[in-house]
């Protein structure tokens, strides 16, 4: 039988803010349709009560590759199969890690997003941009997200 | 330290909206069905004390791909699940939540032809 361990706390959910206090990933949330924008959330959220490499996400978050390694995608159709694609980077380690980024714990950054019609595939433009993003949210310390 | 409630104060808000909030429950509702069959499968593979590569062989799958899904990092197929919850000596079962109740079959039912 298996003993009942007490369930690790949730990951926080942060959103990178940009210098010109833009927050990309609400901005990209608020233009889906709303639909999709409650999926993302569920799996952001469902993601957050059991991170990596623990099974969650029900197969809509999914690692990334190649000269995107080390960022997460979410994955959603909408309407006419338009795909919507939200990107993260995990904020994992040690607590004087976690402390001179400013996190009080693990959490899951949600850098921006993106929408394709079906069937295309997005640019190299267009992952760039995402890079540029992501390494600028990665370059602060502490880290610079949208708070309350 | 930064503030990080944010999100919660954020989606509390977007949840307001009937249509989100829906769509919200009913995701995870979805999520957890999936992640409760892989957790399960993996489980059932830890207490047969299977390697994730020694499934993956008995499934005629690569042990790459195997771990891939069990860490979520690829969608699970659901002929791939089937397979690996047979090779556990398991098995996938739908259940309805609840059955629809079938009125009996009345003349009026038959569908009259020629």
């Amino acid at each position: 039988m298996r003993s009942a361990k007490a369930a690790p706390k949730p990951w926080d959910v942060i959103y990178y803010r940009a210098s010109d206090g833009s927050v990309p990933a609400s901005d990209f949330l608020d233009i889906c349709p709303p639909k999709v924008h409650a999926r993302f959330l569920a799996v952001i959220d469902d993601v957050a009560v059991a991170p990596p490499p623990r099974f969650s996400g029900g197969g809509y978050w999914e690692a990334m590759h190649g000269s995107m390694a080390g960022y997460y995608e979410v994955r959603q159709s909408g309407p006419s199969r338009e795909q919507f694609r939200l990107f993260c980077i995990l904020e994992n380690g040690s607590p004087e890690e976690l402390g001179r980024r400013g996190l009080p714990g693990p959490a899951i950054a949600l850098i921006t997003g993106m929408r394709k019609p079906w069937m295309t595939k997005f640019s190299g433009r267009d992952y760039r941009r995402v890079l540029d993003l992501g390494t600028e949210h990665l370059a602060q310390y502490p880290r610079r997200i949208k708070e309350s | 330290m930064l503030d990080t409630s944010y999100h919660r104060k954020r989606s509390a808000q977007r949840l307001l909206d009937p249509e989100l909030r829906l769509e919200y429950d009913r995701a995870r509702r979805e999520l957890d069905q999936i992640n409760e069959v892989m957790r399960a499968l993996d489980e059932l593979r830890v207490d047969a004390g299977m390697s994730k590569a020694r499934l993956a062989r008995t499934i005629g799958r690569n042990d790459a791909a195997v771990r891939r899904l069990f860490t979520a990092k690829v969608n699970p197929e659901l002929r791939t699940v089937a397979a690996m919850a047979a090779a556990l000596d398991a098995e996938i079962r739908i259940v309805p939540r609840r059955r629809k109740r079938r009125a009996p079959a009345t003349d009026g039912d038959l569908v009259k032809t020629g």
